[in-house]
């Protein structure tokens, strides 16, 4: 799957999930219609938007996503359009959450993003795992193995499912735990 | 083969070895509140036939916007206890409920060497029983919900002792925070932390919830500490544990969860607190926190600078404050309001300050001791048990541009509210700056009372 389009650039580090979408903001009970609410927590975050208003690859500093748990990060930038982030480390919950959002998180050399920030559009090979600029450079990242298979086809849940039956066995064969 | 107390846990519960390093982990408790969790009780209803996996190791809350403070946050609630209902789930509802990661140990749902999961990123607190305890999404709290596990990552290890014994007015806050700003906010990240080390072993429960809380704040999987007599303590007679000989035999069974002497760590860190004092933060994550008697680093984040209207160099003690909050998941039990309350005893607030337990049964326990009356006779407001104004989503929202002095646990740009500037300190630190109305620790206050006298003989 190729994911290719324009960059939204966020130059900062450290943008958390409460930039990403403040918490007076989750009151729902679903997971759609919230990529209006994109960046209202980060200062000059609705104008970057309105300046870039068809990105779908955010660029940004170190530490993606740190903070709160809150899959509404992910689930407001897939309804917005953002189908990668690209950044040299992001927090855990967030990177987990992205794999599950269709939101890929590609990770790359610091030293790269200064040239990405400044690129008006990339090039995201997924199955490949290659990012091109528009200069034609290529840069390689890896995904994990597994949740790439639920970033490209979805499937977390219904992979869990299907494990029911193993995790009653296994239940049965090894272990009685305090219920 | 010598483990570790993580990697014991850890074990213990994989279900499966699953490619890339992920390892299909059993869940024996999921905590659930209504901001998290009513997304994935509707997706279970629509496409799995509304079937949990086993509704016995379910906790659920209404916490974070409880009372609801409008329709949409009383539709949460009404999701979540309808589910709850529907399938027999122990709710804690208005009136007998508090924030998630206190309440949930406080009837008795958290033991040694389980693995926890709650949607919510500060479930971290509670590793302080020595148990796995992480926050994760909605996506994969669901799937724990349908399927018992989650797929996780199998983080690596950090050992940090910490020697010494806090003294100088240093509290377990403090020590969070002299962690993550040693280990930097991103430093733990892909580490599950076991503390250790006389300064731990000293700790009550509350406290190692404290110092556990934080964790995440360093960008930790989790924090642990191995259970000892103060953990067994805290959960003998306590409601949802067994009791007399039953427990006595999980305690026996607990005491083999320590690392052995020659487990391996993937990175150790060790601290000497005998010297800390109290921390306060100045930017606009918890890592950017310094001694409260110390100045804004020379080489501080210019977007953090500018957030936070300071300078390099500028002091932070005596940094006026518009108001104050002493509560969260880090610092609303009872041992936080008592120290609050020594500080606060006979004194006033001169800054809006409020109060918020942890659980309606902390506030319950306050009350008892007359902490109730300490608070609001020094004129701070006692407010009922929940989340509050930790994440600006319901009361006590901080003006743009205002300075709140808080014992919780991000001061992330517009955390408490669009604009707000957040300092992390202590509930004893908090105390004192609501009463001067400046950034202050409580050692300032011995001038105070006599002032007080002089203003009252005036």
């Amino acid at each position: 799957m190729i994911v290719e389009g324009k960059v939204l650039p966020v130059d900062r580090a450290n943008v958390d999930t409460d930039q990403i979408i403040p918490a007076f903001l989750l009151t729902g009970i679903t997971s759609t219609g919230l990529g209006v609410h994109l960046f209202k927590g980060m200062t000059g975050g609705p104008d970057l938007l309105a300046a870039h208003p068809d990105a779908s690859i955010v660029v940004t500093r170190e530490n993606f996503g740190c903070g709160s748990s809150r899959e509404h990060a992910a689930w407001a930038l897939a309804d917005r359009g953002i189908r990668a982030v690209v950044a040299p480390s992001f927090a855990r919950i967030f990177q987990e959450n992205a794999y599950n959002n269709g939101v890929a998180p590609v990770t790359v050399d610091a030293a790269e993003i200064d040239a990405l920030l400044a690129a008006p559009s990339l090039k995201i090979d997924l199955e490949a795992e290659t990012l091109t600029t528009p200069e034609g450079r290529a840069i390689k990242f890896s995904l994990d193995p597994l949740r790439k298979r639920f970033l490209l086809e979805g499937g977390y849940l219904d992979f869990l499912a299907n494990k029911r039956d193993a995790v009653r066995s296994w239940l049965n064969r090894d272990h009685v735990r305090p219920g | 083969m010598s483990q570790s107390l993580f990697e014991k846990v850890w074990d213990a519960h994989v279900v499966e070895q699953l490619p890339g390093g992920n390892a299909l982990l059993f869940v024996d408790r999921i905590v659930a509140h209504e901001i998290t969790t009513p997304q994935g009780a509707l997706e279970i209803e629509q496409r799995y036939g509304d079937e949990l996996f086993d509704k016995r190791r379910i906790v659920a809350m209404n916490d974070h916007v409880s009372p609801a403070k409008d329709t949409e946050t009383a539709i949460q609630a009404k999701v979540l206890r309808q589910w709850a209902k529907r399938h027999g789930i122990t709710l804690y509802d208005i009136g007998d409920n508090g924030i998630c990661h206190v309440i949930a140990p406080e009837r008795g749902h958290i033991e040694p060497g389980m693995t926890v999961i709650c949607g919510d990123s500060h479930t971290c607190t509670l590793g302080a029983f020595g148990a796995f305890a992480l926050g994760i999404g909605t996506t994969v709290q669901t799937g724990a919900m349908l399927a018992g596990c989650v797929v996780l990552e199998r983080p690596k290890v950090m050992r940090v002792t910490v020697n010494g014994r806090l003294g100088h007015g240093a509290t377990a806050k403090d020590l969070a925070l002299y962690v993550i700003s040693t280990l930097t906010f991103k430093g733990a990240t892909g580490y599950a932390i076991e503390y250790r080390g006389e300064a731990i072993d000293a700790l009550s429960m509350d406290e190692r919830m404290t110092l556990c809380n934080m964790a995440v704040e360093a960008g930790g999987t989790t924090a642990m500490i191995a259970p000892d007599e103060t953990t067994f303590s805290y959960l003998r007679g306590r409601e949802n544990q067994p009791q007399g000989e039953a427990f006595e035999t999980n305690v026996s069974r607990w005491r083999a969860l320590r690392s052995d002497p020659d487990a391996r760590y993937d990175k150790e860190l060790a601290l000497d607190v005998g010297s800390l004092r109290p921390m306060v933060s100045w930017g606009t994550n918890p890592g950017e926190s310094v001694p409260l008697d110390g100045r804004v680093p020379a080489d501080a984040d210019k977007k953090s600078l500018e957030y936070m209207d300071l300078a390099p160099g500028d002091a932070l003690r005596g940094l006026p404050v518009d108001q104050a909050f002493i509560g969260s998941c880090t610092n609303s039990r009872l041992a936080d309001l008592r120290a609050a309350g020594e500080v606060l005893r006979g004194r006033k607030v001169s800054v809006p300050t409020i109060i918020t337990p942890g659980s309606q049964a902390v506030k319950r326990a306050a009350e008892k001791e007359g902490l109730h009356d300490v608070f609001q006779d020094a004129g701070a407001l006692w407010t009922h048990s929940s989340c509050g104004p930790c994440l600006g989503m319901s009361m006590g929202v901080v003006a743009p541009g205002s300075r709140c002095i808080s014992s919780s646990n991000r001061n992330f740009p517009g955390r408490m509210g669009a604009g707000a500037r957040v300092h992390l300190a202590s509930p004893t630190v908090v105390a004192a700056s609501a009463i001067l109305g400046r950034i202050a620790s409580p050692e300032e206050l011995g001038p105070i009372v006599s002032l007080e006298k002089v203003a009252a003989e005036r």
